[in-house]
């Protein structure tokens, strides 16, 4: 029909014209078509190809992801033999919707001061007929109340699960756990400080394990508890450590607080003793000042023979002895006998910058390195810091530090004489040992180890031998600061104690605030009454968990104080 | 040519069943996958079951708890150095054997010649033991032969033991073989309480005496009187100090013999 016909007669050139453009505008719509379909066409082979694909790989419906594995919402926090000392469970809460509340508002508020006497039905009508949108009535509900509440049967109250942080040994190591707040946060202890791991939803799923051991943690705790009660003592504090690694196995401080229920708790009860509190700790310094002599060459050994007159007149100062030697003595005797003046002179031999670096190295002038936040700073003479104040630290007074250093430094004093930073954490694969640090030469350790024996065998601390377990250790009687004198009522008893001392294993820290004399210990209020039997029955219940067998045929090397000895005293009476 | 025209639907038709038993399959897996996460959702919530009752359970059973048992209640204490035994020796050293009065041993002290002096009636005890030690292993393998049911029980009875009753057995095989059967009953046990040398022998002799036991069920006269009159002899010849090796040495001989 388009064929070219013979051009009879010339073609107008407007026709030509038209025709070109029909066919252009014809190709231009096919292409659209074509695109649109292409589009199209495309857009359902997405559409379909997605649906095989999910078929074949998606996912179903019902598909509970989040519920493949159990992660808590807050970690737990086990001790070092699994047991739970932390734990977060769904707890029931009783809540209500005043505006909601359908029946009769008196007689459910009536119900209500039945079942939940904390408040008055009169309160709780109050509070029904307040326009409040939601009220919470309480929190960890009782099974048994929940459903009670719930056969009352009204839609305005709210039965729901909530997590809740539990933990079930209720007081035991609270200062070692802490407590979370009421959004779930930690705010003291080892919830504080590991928060970010308990939390974390990629760490919280692996519970964190302490160093505690629940059942040391309990013997350390009932002991303490019955010391304290039985000398009416305002405060006491204890730490159980192992000497090798610097793992606190218990750590308690008194009078204590529930976790569970931490606003409950005065600020004295959540006052962590062990670690916040700084306390001149007394004679328990002794056998330090001695190592750095002994380390420094100042002094040769326990054999060493020294004057020990009844008063020592020493920079415009006397310094006093409970029990005066008045006579030449031996460094064995001097730390049998807990001799100030014996040790204020080896004090004053080894001097203050030396005495300075020794304390630095020791870690007793900075803050214990543990991981809990709360911790004390030491308390030093500071700028004050001279001959005579170097003889005093010499013999315990004039520096304050936490029980956990004293703990530490006989750890270091006893490890060999390696430092290792304290931790409330299992050493095990994913908490390596942390390196160590030498302070005091291997020697001094094993000589000190005689000397500790010395004083539990026939020296002040009598009383905290437990037999078969070769315990050695020194007592410590401070006396408390009030109103800037030193009281001579008050005491601050303490016992640091080493055992099996043949082969140092675990260092035991034991301190009680203000103890009463009582008809028993003859009026004296000094540690070898109070605290070091303290430390005997401790030693008694928890060596065997510690799997240390008693053997009584066992020593250290004893030849090397004995002979050195000259007719012991048979009294436990100063400190 | 129709064959042709439809290949394109048979194509499309064939393409569409895959297509289906694909899709099949995939749900197939896809409900498979769905039962086994439900079984692990299940797992899931056990286990918190299972978490909240261990916390129930630690929290009633929590160690303030069991101290206030043990200490309050029961008033328990830890235990002393000196009740632990370190090995095995310890251990076995606690335990001696129990010191039972033993009614029938003051009868036996009590029938024993006593005037002499001391020495001698240590010996002659000794050599009182001696007899018997010759007796029992008549004594004893008679004990455990199964003739109690028979007759003549009485007579003879456990004062003649020592010596004579076994020449006679030569004679009276049955007879002295019964009398001894209650005698062995008092004795071993005498021996055990008093005098464990005594005990070594009875036992020695117990397997000396086995076989002839045997034999005493077999036959009962002749059999059983020919051991007898062996170990008497024995015991005529060397009463104390060498016994139980003769003894060994005739308990050997005697089944031996047979």
């Amino acid at each position: 029909m388009n064929a070219p016909q013979p051009a009879l007669v010339a073609p107008r050139p407007e026709r030509l014209r038209l025709v070109g453009q029909r066919r252009q505008t014809l190709a231009i719509m096919h292409q659209r078509l074509m695109f649109g379909m292409l589009v199209y066409a495309g857009l359902i082979a997405l559409i379909a190809l997605r649906i095989l694909y999910l078929a074949a790989f998606g996912d179903h419906a019902g598909r509970k992801e989040e519920l493949t594995a159990l992660i808590p919402e807050r970690g737990d926090i086990l001790d070092r033999d699994g047991q739970p000392l932390a734990r977060t469970i769904d707890a029931w809460t009783i809540a209500v919707h005043p505006n909601k509340v359908i029946g009769d508002k008196l007689a459910l508020a009536q119900k209500l001061a039945q079942l939940m006497p904390e408040h008055s039905a009169a309160q709780y009508f109050a509070l029904l007929r307040s326009d409040k949108p939601f009220v919470y009535l309480r929190r960890r509900a009782s099974p048994e109340l929940v459903e009670a509440v719930n056969a009352l049967g009204e839609p305005g109250l709210a039965l729901e699960r909530e997590p809740d942080r539990l933990y079930p040994q209720t007081t035991l190591a609270a200062h070692v756990l802490g407590f979370t707040n009421i959004d779930g946060k930690g705010a003291a202890g080892a919830e504080r400080a590991f928060n970010d791991e308990l939390s974390n939803p990629a760490t919280r799923g692996t519970p964190i394990v302490l160093s505690i051991s629940s059942k040391v943690q309990q013997a350390l705790e009932a002991e303490l508890g019955d010391a304290m009660q039985h000398f009416s003592a305002i405060g006491a504090a204890g730490v159980v450590m192992d000497v090798h690694t610097g793992e606190v196995l218990a750590m308690t401080s008194m009078p204590t607080f529930n976790p569970n229920a931490p606003g409950q708790g005065t600020p004295d009860q959540l006052f962590n003793r062990a670690t916040q509190g700084v306390f001149e700790l007394g004679s328990t310094f002794k056998p330090f000042t001695l190592a750095m002599a002994m380390d420094s060459g100042v002094v040769s050994g326990p054999a060493e023979i020294m004057n020990c007159p009844k008063v020592l007149p020493a920079y415009g100062h006397l310094v006093h002895d409970t029990h005066p030697f008045g006579r030449q003595c031996s460094i064995a005797e001097v730390m049998m006998e807990s001799s100030n003046i014996g040790m204020a002179q080896i004090a004053d031999k080894l001097g203050t910058e030396r005495q300075k670096a020794w304390l630095k190295k020791m870690g007793f002038l900075d803050k214990p390195e543990i991981e809990l936040k709360e911790k004390g700073r030491p308390l030093t003479p500071g700028v004050r810091w001279g001959p005579f104040e170097t003889m005093t630290i010499g013999f315990g007074e004039g520096i304050a530090v936490a029980p956990l250093q004293l703990a530490m430094g006989y750890a270091t004093l006893f490890d060999g004489g390696i430092y290792h930073r304290p931790t409330i954490l299992k050493i095990g694969p994913g908490h390596p040992l942390s390196p160590g640090r030498r302070v005091f030469t291997a020697d001094t350790s094993y000589r000190m180890r005689s000397l500790l024996r010395l004083v539990v065998m026939k020296g002040t601390g009598k009383k905290a031998d437990a037999p078969g377990y070769r315990v050695g250790g020194k007592t410590g009687t401070a006396q408390k600061i009030v109103d800037g004198h030193y009281s001579q009522h008050l005491n601050l008893t303490s016992f640091a104690g080493v055992f099996p001392m043949d082969d140092p294993r675990y260092v035991i820290v034991v301190m009680l605030d203000e103890p009463k004399a009582t008809p028993e210990t003859y009026g004296f209020t000094t540690a070898g009454w109070n605290v070091a039997p303290v430390v005997s029955r401790t030693i008694s219940r928890i060596a065997p968990m510690l799997g240390i067998a008693p053997d009584m045929n066992r020593e250290p090397n004893m030849s090397e104080v004995l002979p050195y000895v000259q007719d012991a005293k048979q009294d436990s009476k100063k400190d | 040519m129709s064959a042709r025209s439809f290949g394109s639907l048979f194509m499309v038709a064939s393409c569409a069943g895959a297509a289906l038993g694909c899709y099949l399959v995939s749900l197939r897996v896809a409900s498979e996958r769905a039962a086994l996460e439900d079984v692990e959702t299940q797992i899931v919530s056990t286990q918190s079951d299972l978490r909240l009752l261990q916390t129930e359970i630690g929290t009633r059973g929590r160690l303030s708890q069991l101290e206030r048992w043990n200490a309050g209640v029961f008033q328990l204490s830890a235990p002393a150095a000196t009740q632990f035994v370190q090995n095995g020796f310890e251990l076995a050293r606690l335990e001696q054997p129990e010191q039972q009065p033993d009614l029938h041993a003051p009868v036996v002290l009590a029938s024993a010649p006593a005037p002499a002096p001391r020495k001698p009636q240590f010996e002659q005890s000794s050599g009182d033991a001696g007899a018997p030690t010759a007796a029992p292993p008549a004594a004893m393998l008679h004990e455990a032969s199964l003739k109690t049911e028979t007759r003549e029980v009485p007579a003879q009875a456990a004062v003649v033991v020592p010596q004579r009753p076994a020449s006679k057995s030569a004679n009276k095989p049955v007879t002295a073989a019964k009398p001894a059967l209650p005698k062995s009953v008092d004795k071993p046990g005498l021996a055990a309480a008093n005098q464990p040398a005594r005990r070594k022998s009875a036992v020695q002799v117990a397997v000396a005496a086995k076989p002839a036991r045997k034999k005493s069920v077999d036959k009962p006269a002749l059999a059983s009187a020919k051991p007898v009159t062996k170990h008497i002899e024995v015991a005529k010849v060397d009463p104390l100090a060498p016994l139980p090796a003769k003894h060994s040495g005739h308990s050997k001989d005697a089944p031996t013999g047979r």
